[in-house]
């Protein structure tokens, strides 16, 4: 799928070709407490059953860490280098995603024991979110953060790509990836071939499924009538999430992404440009044994790299100067954007 | 060299003569190279239970089967690579039994990562033209029955790679065994097109037909299996049988004891004998 650019006076937006906008989010990490709100908003909303009591198409996992599924970073998928050809990819397990444990129910049930209710033999030792808070680093200097995912609702799919069927789709009206579920065989080369491994499968149904971006939620179709963001934007504690178009430049997307640069894609090196982005992590600085402020950062500006790729270097020092104007007591548009101007944090009215 | 010697010699080539226009129909099967015979049968004969007695009955076509040439991922990595097929066409239905071997019995697709196996048969829409192999073409459509180990049967339409979709009803019966390492699964459908874009089976000309199976544990599945060539099922009054298998060995034959003797003429002359 190739793509074309917007340009009128501004950065040049890419969207696919074919496709009249792109929704896009922006996720900001400094605000995420892995509160799991989201997940189980998506949950309730999508995924609670029929098939699909494996899957969270909104995931929240804690980096540095396995993720979900299990070392999906290492399962390939998406595209060569220079995007031209795709790269193959596997399909994970039940067990990479976490099967569900069997529980001494029977026993203490029905046969009276005084166990306590607790996972059989050693079922329990895998789950979803299973390595949550672990992070990386020594005391006092250990770090972790949470990262939300969702499907990225790439502008050149690899998922779509893969699906020999044409059962993957962008929709033309806002670039949101879905799959036909009337086309698709249940073949499965959506799920290994996209690098985030957010296509999944139900072999209930024997298809693939995956986030649909809470469509009829912003088409209007949701509670009450109203065009509303993803439940899993909506339903954050902190709302660290805004929802909108790439193309809309006068939306705080398109700033965050195309003007101050800041908001960053996850794994760029997969080459499916995604359409999430992410204001990358910022932690306090490392402490000395004494318990003093060091400086030198606690979270790895390498590790950061290998997740969001060099162009989250700039974005880290342009919010880090933004910071200290406001710390000078100047105007910062940036700043205002990502803490007390909110008022744009879901725009989506902005296209016939 | 005396004559009585060549009054034997040409007795030896006669007794090879005949015993090539004999023996060589019965070492060489030398039914057409892509056909597959057709039984006739009776509705009585239970030939939709795979493992029915009058199936042993049935002569059996073997088809070598290799990758497909499609694109997707792994395409080339099959492990099937021949069918057996036995066909019987009655008044009202035509039966087809494909026998292929696999050591793994997949039955299950509830894995994330399983895949069933699986067998199709594939005819032209319109049994008059030969439609691409790779599931047909856009102005020439296929027909695919397809069975597969986790109890799906369907009948699907085609127009070329990707375009499979299903009849909103299928009316393919089928039945699989899998015994000694070995599938073996019948289908059968009525000769009748029921609804539009579903092939009519002739009683009275070849049609043409080209298989495919998959390895589930193999995790094959779309254009990662093994198929055949176009063959054709032998339904019409075409040329077969020993009269004319008899003919052709006849005419080998004597090709053969004729170089023989002017061979034999020319070294004689050489000799100046």
């Amino acid at each position: 799928m190739s793509s074309h650019s917007e340009s009128d006076g501004g950065d040049d937006i890419d969207l696919a070709e074919g496709i009249d906008h792109q929704v896009a989010m922006v996720m900001d990490l400094n605000k995420c407490i892995g509160c799991q709100s989201c997940t189980i908003a998506c949950k309730t909303n999508w995924t609670d059953g029929g098939g699909r009591e494996y899957m969270y198409w909104n995931n929240v996992e804690t980096k540095p860490g396995a993720g979900y599924p299990r070392d999906w970073e290492e399962m390939g998928g998406g595209w060569t280098d220079d995007g031209s050809e795709r790269t193959p990819g596997d399909i994970p397990s039940e067990e990479d995603y976490g099967a569900p444990w069997d529980f001494n129910y029977e026993q203490i049930m029905y046969e009276g024991s005084d166990e306590p209710l607790r996972p059989m033999d050693d079922a329990a030792d895998w789950g979803p979110n299973w390595d949550e808070d672990e992070g990386a680093g020594e005391y006092p200097n250990s770090y972790y953060f949470y990262l939300p995912r969702i499907c990225n609702h790439c502008t050149h799919p690899s998922c779509v790509e893969a699906c020999p069927r044409s059962a993957l789709y962008k929709r033309s009206e806002d670039g949101i990836v879905l799959v036909d579920q009337d086309r698709c065989r249940g073949y499965r080369y959506c799920v290994e071939g996209c690098p985030y491994k957010k296509v999944y499968y139900n072999a209930m149904k024997k298809v693939s499924e995956k986030c649909i971006f809470c469509y009829p939620r912003i088409e209007g179709e949701g509670p009450e009538g109203e065009v509303r963001g993803p439940a899993c934007a909506e339903d954050c504690p902190p709302q660290l999430r805004m929802v909108g178009y790439l193309d809309d430049e006068e939306g705080p997307i398109h700033k965050l992404v195309n003007e101050y640069e800041v908001a960053v894609r996850l794994h760029p090196e997969f080459r499916t440009e995604p359409n999430v982005y992410y204001i990358p992590p910022f932690a306090p600085p490392q402490h000395s044994e004494s318990g003093e402020s060091l400086d030198s950062e606690r979270i790895p500006r390498t590790y950061l790299e290998e997740l969001f790729g060099p162009k989250v270097n700039e974005a880290l020092n342009t919010i880090n100067r933004e910071r200290d104007r406001v710390r000078r007591g100047e105007e910062s548009e940036l700043m205002d954007l990502l803490t007390n101007n909110r008022e744009d944090k879901y725009r989506l009215e902005v296209f016939d | 060299m005396t004559r009585s010697r060549e009054m034997w010699l040409a007795g030896a080539f006669a007794v090879l003569l005949l015993a090539t226009a004999a023996v060589g129909p019965l070492v060489v099967d030398a039914r057409p190279a892509f056909e597959i015979p057709v039984e006739a049968g009776t509705e009585d004969e239970n030939l939709d239970n795979v493992t029915a007695a009058a199936w042993t009955e049935v002569p059996a076509a073997s088809v070598s089967l290799s990758t497909s040439g499609s694109s997707v991922p792994a395409a080339d990595d099959i492990t099937v690579e021949q069918t057996s097929v036995q066909a019987v066409q009655t008044d009202q239905r035509l039966y087809l039994r494909l026998s292929w071997p696999d050591p793994s019995v997949d039955r299950s697709t509830r894995a994330i990562r399983s895949f069933a196996d699986a067998v199709a048969v594939q005819f032209p829409e319109n049994t008059s033209a030969r439609p691409p192999i790779a599931m047909g073409g856009s102005g020439n459509l296929v027909n695919v029955w397809y069975w597969s180990a986790d109890n799906t049967t369907q009948e699907l339409l085609a127009g070329g790679p990707g375009s499979t979709s299903r009849f909103a009803e299928s009316t393919l019966v089928t039945d699989a065994t899998h015994a000694d390492g070995r599938w073996r699964v019948v289908l059968s459908r009525s000769l009748e097109a029921s609804t539009g874009n579903r092939t009519a089976i002739p009683s009275d000309a070849d049609m043409d037909v080209a298989l495919a199976v998959w390895n589930g544990s193999n995790m094959e599945r779309s254009g990662q299996k093994s198929v055949s060539e176009w063959h054709y099922l032998a339904l019409g009054p075409g040329p077969q049988g020993p009269p004319y298998q008899t003919i052709l060995w006849i005419v080998a034959g004597l090709a053969i004891v004729g170089s023989a003797l002017v061979t034999i003429e020319g070294v004689r002359r050489t000799r100046g004998d």
